[in-house]
């Protein structure tokens, strides 16, 4: 008898049942091509931000300064349009600006774990910290809206045959990590060092480059998720992205993306953020509050978490069983 | 022959020197109304709390973990007594303790998550970060129109917590005690030797029959335990409490420890240490508001200042255990001459 792989069919099986449940609370308005297209807007900047984050993940660190860099960036496009005049060339400015904001704070979380060998988690959370504050500081804490020009506000509202701009972008993203995880050297070597450092480095990856240049593609994709988010809603504040980060590791570890690194894909991540909609989308419906969303993400992370550890524990005793079985063969013959 | 100073004496003085250097600075640029007796006696009961706390937080870092959840975990006891005292006619007395048995259960909720299900510390914690948080807006109180409140406290024999004898507030006292107590812990009984062994090699500990997930998981609680003292203290002075009570404040405790000397791989660093650090973020914050610098500052700066300690421990560490080396040689070469 052929053993079903629940494994692999776990995943297909959680998305359909998702979809069910919420047809079933909904029936006449769930189904339609509108609602999906709603649900993808609403986690595209998650989505976007997953898909640049997971380098890091498989690295085998962790990004939690994304969300307040997403902020920062935010801040930098919108108070430039402010600034220069809500001009067209204001928002291309603007928008490199922040590109660089994300690429050089990227830069510098890298820098910083790899030369001085700090914990990932803890560079990143005083950045989340430093960012807020800067944030605070060039807003003066108020909100700064950018409803001018259209050129700005049709990046998070303009729709492409019926869906808007930035779920393209989060599918253009989500390609370009995937070509380069799944068929480059420097996507090998990523899933190398998440494995294991010291062997990686041993044979011949450049262990620290890798490292940084993951961390400035996380930078460089909260920075594109700020610009968007900065879009939809038309405004920059300090609070502009705060707790995406707590969103994207709920979507990558739904999606299969081991903390421990080593472990994803990108398809992966994209199904984790899907699902991540369809969640947002089932807990609006049943109208709870968004205060609450930290207890069902913060479930959800144990729970994945967890259960990714118990699997690799038991791959490691079997690993063990297996060895020792083998050297007990040998004993005896 | 030259005298060497231990390495963790020498760490002690650096983290005492640049305290004293952070003091200077301020009198220098603030004057009188930094460098009073009321300003210090301000400084220490800012500092009374995260160092309570930090004497749990630093059980966690000795034994290589973190905990990301001590702000929210912090505002859900608050919350906890605000509505036993809005809602019922149980004595204060059993307000704190229950608040203290939730602090316990959070701290435990912690353990369980990273000791047992082997979730990494900072995923586990920061994961709990949100859910305590939530749980605090589950049970704010609301108004008519669903609006969250900020709930008083304002009993007598409560708020008279917040007070003080002289210049010395009652959390300055508590703090003593807890610092006194926790050093004494981790220095001269089993349990503190176990989070030791437990932070420099969990294969080693295990294989010398400590039990591992145990130990952690007493940290934790420990945690929770400082975590709702805490809480107490700081409700008691600000006489309320809101669903937005200690937001941020986990990285002070986290802050305080590292300045302080307790290393983030685990294994090294007291609560003396810890103390000084608190002290030493308590003065950043009160300098930053004498020179007229808003939070928005302080993020800032903290976030800076953690960094460069750390970068510091790290470079710091890196030629301790290099002269060590050295030195280890030339022991070798006096043995064979």
């Amino acid at each position: 008898m052929k053993k079903i792989d629940w494994e692999k069919m776990s995943k297909p099986i959680i998305l359909v049942g998702a979809i069910i449940i919420l047809s079933v609370l909904r029936p006449q308005s769930f189904l339609t091509a509108n609602n999906f297209a709603n649900v993808l807007w609403s986690v595209s900047v998650i989505g976007i931000m997953t898909c640049g984050t997971v380098f890091v993940f498989l690295a085998g660190g962790i990004d939690l300064s994304i969300g307040t860099l997403a902020g920062l960036s935010a801040i930098t496009v919108v108070e430039i349009i402010d600034k220069m005049g809500a001009t067209n060339a204001s928002v291309i400015i603007g928008i490199i600006a922040a590109l660089c904001v994300g690429a050089f704070a990227g830069m510098v979380h890298g820098l910083i774990i790899t030369r001085f060998n700090i914990p990932a988690f803890l560079v990143t959370f005083a950045a989340q910290s430093v960012y807020l504050g800067l944030s605070m500081v060039i807003t003066n804490n108020r909100i700064v809206s950018a409803r001018e020009p259209a050129l700005f506000t049709s990046i998070g509202s303009m729709k492409i045959l019926g869906f808007p701009l930035p779920i393209y972008l989060m599918i253009i993203i989500a390609l370009i990590s995937w070509f380069s995880l799944s068929r480059t050297t420097f996507g090998r070597d990523i899933y190398a060092v998440g494995g294991n450092p010291e062997a990686s480095e041993i044979s011949g990856v450049h262990v620290s480059k890798d490292i940084v240049l993951c961390y400035v593609f996380s930078g460089l994709t909260a920075a594109i998720g700020g610009i968007v988010l900065a879009s939809m809603t038309q405004q920059g504040m300090a609070s502009t992205g705060s707790g995406y980060e707590t969103q994207v590791i709920t979507a990558a570890v739904i999606g299969g993306v081991s903390l421990l690194g080593g472990v994803g894909t990108v398809p992966g991540c994209i199904y984790g953020v899907v699902i991540m909609g369809l969640i947002n989308n089932g807990l609006n419906l049943m109208s709870v509050p968004s205060t609450q969303s930290g207890l069902v993400q913060g479930v959800v992370i144990i729970i994945a978490v967890a259960f990714d550890a118990l699997q690799h524990q038991d791959q490691s005793r079997k690993k063990v069983k297996r060895i020792s079985e083998q050297i007990k063969g040998t004993a005896s013959s | 022959m030259k005298r060497h100073i231990k390495q963790s004496t020498m760490r002690r003085l650096i983290s005492l020197a640049m305290l004293l250097a952070l003091i200077a600075l301020f009198g220098v640029l603030g004057g009188m109304s930094f460098l009073s007796t009321g300003n210090f006696s301000e400084i220490f009961r800012n500092a009374s709390v995260v160092a309570i706390v930090g004497v749990g937080v630093t059980y966690v870092i000795i034994t290589s973990g973190i905990d990301l959840s001590t702000g929210s975990m912090m505002a859900l006891v608050a919350m906890t007594m605000a509505n036993i005292y809005a809602y019922t006619l149980l004595p204060i007395w059993s307000m704190i303790l229950i608040g203290i048995a939730v602090g316990l259960v959070a701290g435990l909720v912690n353990g369980i998550i990273v000791a047992k299900l082997n979730v990494p510390e900072f995923i586990g914690t920061l994961a709990t970060l949100g859910i305590f948080r939530a749980l605090t807006y589950l049970i704010a109180i609301t108004d008519a129109n669903g609006v969250i409140q900020s709930q008083p406290l304002t009993v007598p024999e409560y708020t008279v917590l917040g007070g003080s004898i002289g210049a010395v507030f009652y959390v300055t006292v508590a703090m003593a005690i807890f610092v006194i107590a926790g050093e004494v812990v981790l220095k001269y009984t089993r349990f503190g030797t176990n989070l030791y062994a437990v932070g420099a090699n969990k294969k080693s500990a295990t294989l010398s029959g400590i039990d591992v997930p145990r130990t952690r998981m007493i940290a934790y609680v420990i945690v929770g335990f400082c975590v709702a003292v805490g809480s107490v203290f700081t409700t008691a002075r600000l006489q309320s409490t809101t669903a937005l009570l200690g937001s941020g404040f986990e990285f002070n405790p986290i802050a305080a420890a590292v300045i302080g000397g307790v290393s983030l791989a685990g294994g090294s660093g007291d609560i003396i240490g810890t103390l000084i650090g608190s002290v030493f973020m308590a003065t950043l914050e009160n300098g930053l508001l004498k020179l007229h610098m808003n939070t928005a500052f302080q993020y800032i700066i903290k976030g800076i200042v953690i960094v460069a300690v750390v970068i510091f421990d790290s470079l710091y560490r890196k030629r301790m255990d290099r002269i060590a080396k050295e030195h280890g040689a030339q022991a070798e070469e006096g043995v064979g001459a």
